[in-house]
């Protein structure tokens, strides 16, 4: 089930230097792209070269709307109707972006290949996974179907998709984000293609899947000397992939060359601003795991914490569980989307939670703030249990209780304008304001979170991911709640408004003495925000420390894989880190031995039914009952292609 | 799949039964009643028909009586049309409501989905906006115009075609009535087609294909098409269920023996019997048709199947 997978791929950053001495296989010069819209010609990709040699990694990088996805759409004839390309895209000595469209389809999909970002979207939902990939082989090579499928089933089996000839005659909606994205993968070598062009391949995935598809990528690349320019946004997926980067912003490049130099040495300042927006998790020398003292992983960086502050919240042992509706002669089940989580947060305290989708850190959210009934155990605010309180007191309490989404647009009402949205909350707690004070409340607090009060009567889709964002921040902020949970609130933004947002929630919290509770998916961002972080995995509770410690000396072997899966934004650390790799997908959280999973010991004594008890190893740090990593381990069988 | 389509059907028994219901008492609501005429009858003889019939009994009695008699598959009698039994005049029109309706349920779908495609294909362009103008004429002008303007032009005028009558179901008595009937939904299905296929051009997965290097043909058939349809299908339970009432009109314009105009003569005259037969059997139809296109709903998208 587990195995370390240590990767020492510092050698490989030379193999760049070598590669670069042959002719590129894609070579684009001189790129334009416009489009015809409405408000006029939009320049989108403004004159842009790349050269793309057998066998290495280039990563393109810049934040949404820098063209950096439209340059390669054109290189594959896939821009929009209303977009036009010119300049060369050369391949074969065919230019991608003039010939003729009979011979364009000759050369896609068999000389060059395209992985979407979003996996779940981007297989055709009525054809089976065999069918849409042995087409691959028909159109291309002529294969007959036997020979296409026996093909298909093979390279489901190089990109690790266990049982590859079931899966053949599977419906994408069967498959799981990662495993979609490992087809998606496997079609697009079905031809062994000279390039690879991956665009964010990894973003909608979890951080462990996206380790593994990576890892899947890098050994493609070295198997068969694909070529691959991945475009992403994500400095640490760079770091652990590319040979050479190319940063965009404003369709052009404001600066290109190897990893090193880029990461090391940039020297333009959207480059630098890029890298210092990237939240980072501290990486820390193995051998610091033994020696770790308490003052070691005091709160570092972050702003102190008041010792005795008191604490707002407290949560007991809260369960939700949701039936599951059986069919015509099976029972409805209970899915336990939350299982048994307890914590205490203080006045002005951060609580990180963490935990890949399906973990239940949403539905732990809802249950706090009483938006889904709880089936078990009991939350507390100020002493006083939520749970039993009347809808009368409930909806008096709310106003200190107060969530932010994440996403920013539509978590907003399209027909009211912001100014509204902002307003509404004062118009039910308190409604005896007077309309002009209501306005300068609100033309307040919008100046307060960075947002120009002449905006107030626009409506949301007029303003951007980021200025949306702090209506929704505004809007929860405008009671001066005493608890505001941000739910994967900076998730869907750029890098460089990410961190905005971020400084902002952070001194919104240190004016008003806010406890935060701050849902992520990404370890990265809670690092940066967070006091204390909670593990979370199906529902339970694996690990909760303080930050730094839970970085400098994770205990669980869940925590451990997921420490060790995310990128980080230095290549010669990112890639000498030894990883440690859970195969396979979750667990069913329909499963009621799920939560065993980290302690097979006892399930193997026959205790399904055993709850991992959880202990403090260092003060303040609680670690769920687990087996050794080591007893954990099997073989290390991986099969390498 | 099974389980699914039995689901289906257990669910459409109470509806049945409501409608049948409120449809007994709303028709016992009208004034008036099947042996009322210009002419009143002696009323002894309107005693004994009354007994006959079981109207003398309570309006309660009655209706236990006539669910239980439906539960036996008996539509019981025809008040008006004494020689013949509701279900046996019910068998004599269904051949031709069948014909005319099935046609019109065929060339609707053939004709608006490929008009859709094509829609969707030249869209904002010459065929796109020719077509949209057609459409929008099938939709707004009631059939009950656009059908004696038909016989106008075709059957006086030009003098191609029969201005009504079945003519032993020679195809050119066929062809008004199916147009006429067919119209409004040639213009709806190729709308839902057009917006359908849209999207479904713009979506991911279409620019996967195309980045396979499909040609234009194989991804518009097997990639663009099925998924195009499901709106389309899910359309086709009201469709079928407009072409039935629609073809009530239709057949009585154009003086076809169907069911419809027994359904209009019985409505007219009182005849409880016939109305309510004709109102049951329409309504078990309806619900086939809309079975059947579940099915081929859950055939098209793999994801309903479960």
């Amino acid at each position: 089930m587990l195995l370390i997978h240590g990767t020492n791929r510092v050698a490989i950053l030379n193999t760049a230097v070598v590669a670069s001495q042959n002719a590129p296989v894609l070579d684009i010069s001189n790129l334009h792209v416009r489009f015809q819209s409405a408000d006029g010609l939009v320049h989108a990709v403004k004159g842009v070269d790349v050269q793309l040699h057998q066998g290495e990694c280039l990563g393109v990088v810049g934040e949404s709307g820098s063209g950096k996805s439209q340059t390669f759409l054109a290189a594959m004839g896939l821009l929009a109707k209303n977009g036009v390309a010119t300049g060369s895209a050369m391949l074969h000595g065919h230019d991608l972006l003039t010939v003729p469209k009979h011979e364009l389809n000759t050369l896609r999909g068999n000389r060059i290949a395209m992985i979407f970002q979003d996996p779940l979207t981007s297989l055709t939902p009525h054809l089976r996974i065999g069918e849409q990939m042995s087409e691959v082989l028909r159109v291309h090579q002529g294969f007959d179907s036997a020979k296409a499928k026996k093909t298909s089933a093979d390279w489901l089996q190089r990109v690790r998709i266990p049982e590859a000839a079931r899966r053949l005659s599977q419906y994408p909606h069967e498959l799981s984000g990662g495993m979609r994205q490992r087809v998606m993968i496997a079609m697009c070598m079905l031809c062994q293609p000279d390039v690879l062009i991956a665009d964010e391949p990894t973003t909608a995935l979890d951080v462990t899947i996206q380790a593994e598809i990576l890892d899947l990528m890098d050994e493609l690349r070295r198997e068969h000397k694909t070529a691959i320019a991945l475009i992403t946004h994500d400095m640490g997926v760079v770091a652990r992939m590319c040979d050479r980067v190319q940063v965009m912003r404003y369709g052009e490049y404001v600066e290109a060359g190897v990893s090193e130099q880029i990461f090391y040495r940039p020297e333009h300042d959207y480059t630098r601003m890029l890298l210092e927006a990237v939240p980072s998790i501290p990486v820390f020398d193995a051998e610091l795991n033994e020696v770790a003292s308490d003052a070691n992983v005091a709160h570092s960086g972050r702003r102190a914490l008041d010792a005795n502050a008191p604490v707002m919240l407290q949560v007991q042992d809260l369960k939700v569980e949701f039936a599951v509706p059986g069919g015509w002669f099976s029972a409805p089940r209970k899915l336990a989307a939350v299982n048994g989580i307890s914590f205490a947060l203080s006045e002005g305290e951060t609580l990180g939670v963490v935990g890949e989708s399906g973990s239940g850190k949403s539905t732990l959210a809802r249950a706090i703030l009483q938006l889904v009934p709880a089936s078990h155990g009991t939350v507390s605010w100020l002493g006083s249990s939520l749970g039993q309180m009347d809808k009368l007191h409930m909806t008096g309490l709310r106003r200190d209780l107060q969530i932010v989404f994440q996403d920013p647009l539509a978590s907003l009402n399209p027909s009211m304008s912001i100014g509204d949205s902002i307003m509404e909350p004062l118009r039910v707690h308190e409604p005896d304001l007077a309309l002009s004070e209501r306005t300068g409340r609100v033309a307040l607090m919008m100046h307060r979170v960075g947002l120009d009060p002449t905006l107030i009567n626009r409506y949301p889709h007029e303003l951007s991911g980021g200025q949306n964002q702090r209506v929704g921040i505004a809007r929860a902020m405008i009671l001066k709640p005493k608890l505001l949970i941000c739910d994967e609130a900076v998730s869907a933004l750029d890098v460089s408004i990410q961190a905005q947002i971020i400084d902002l929630i952070k001194s919104l919290q240190e004016e008003f003495k806010l406890s935060l509770i701050f849902i992520s998916h990404d370890l990265s961002v809670v690092y940066e925000v967070a006091h204390r972080i909670m593990v979370m995995y199906l529902g339970s509770l694996v690990e909760m420390a303080p930050a730094v410690s839970l970085f400098a000396r994770p205990q669980h072997p869940y925590t451990r894989q997921l420490v060790s899966a995310v990128p980080v934004a230095d290549p010669v650390k990112e890639r000498s880190r030894q990883r440690i790799r859970l195969i396979g997908e979750l667990t069913s959280p329909m499963d009621p031995t799920a939560r065993l999973r980290f302690l097979p010991s006892r399930l193997q004594a026959g205790e399904a039914h055993h709850v991992p008890a959880i202990d403090e190893c260092f003060e303040g740090h609680f670690v769920a009952e687990h087996d050794a990593l080591e007893s954990l381990l099997m073989a290390p069988s991986r099969a390498l292609l | 799949m099974l389980s699914f389509a039995l689901k289906r059907l257990l669910t459409t028994i109470p509806v049945l039964w409501i409608a049948i219901t409120a449809c007994f008492f709303i028709l016992r609501l009208a004034p008036g009643g099947p042996f009322d005429g210009e002419r009143p009858l002696p009323e002894a003889v309107k005693r004994n028909l009354e007994a006959h019939y079981n109207l003398d009994k309570s309006l309660i009695e009655q209706y236990f009586i006539y669910l239980g008699n439906l539960l036996q598959g008996d539509l019981g009698p025809s008040f008006i049309n004494q020689d013949f039994s509701v279900s046996e005049q019910l068998l004599i029109g269904l051949p031709y409501t069948l014909i005319v309706g099935g046609l019109a349920f065929a060339l609707s779908i053939i004709v608006g989905v490929l008009a859709g495609i094509a829609g969707s294909l030249y869209r904002n362009r010459l065929p796109d906006v020719a077509l949209g103008a057609f459409i929008l004429a099938g939709l707004v002008i009631p059939n009950f115009l656009v059908a004696p303007i038909l016989q106008l032009v075709f059957g006086l005028q030009l003098k191609w075609l029969p201005v009504g009558g079945w003519g032993e179901g020679a195809v050119t008595h066929l062809v008004l009535p199916v147009t006429v009937l067919a119209l409004p939904h040639v213009a709806r299905i190729s709308r839902l087609t057009r917006g359908a296929m849209i999207e479904v051009m713009h979506s991911n997965y279409i620019r996967t294909a195309r980045s396979k290097g499909l040609s234009d043909m194989r991804l518009l058939m097997r990639h663009a098409i099925k998924p195009a349809l499901t709106p389309v299908v899910s359309y086709l339970g009201p469709a079928a269920s407009y072409l039935l009432t629609g073809s009530l009109v239709v057949e009585t314009i154009f003086g076809l023996p169907g069911i419809g105009r027994y359904f209009i003569n019985a409505a007219l005259n009182r005849d409880y019997g016939m109305v309510l037969g004709t109102v049951v059997f329409y309504m078990l139809l309806i619900i086939v048709l809309n079975l059947i296109v579940d099915i081929v709903y859950a055939w098209l998208d793999p994801r309903v199947r479960h």
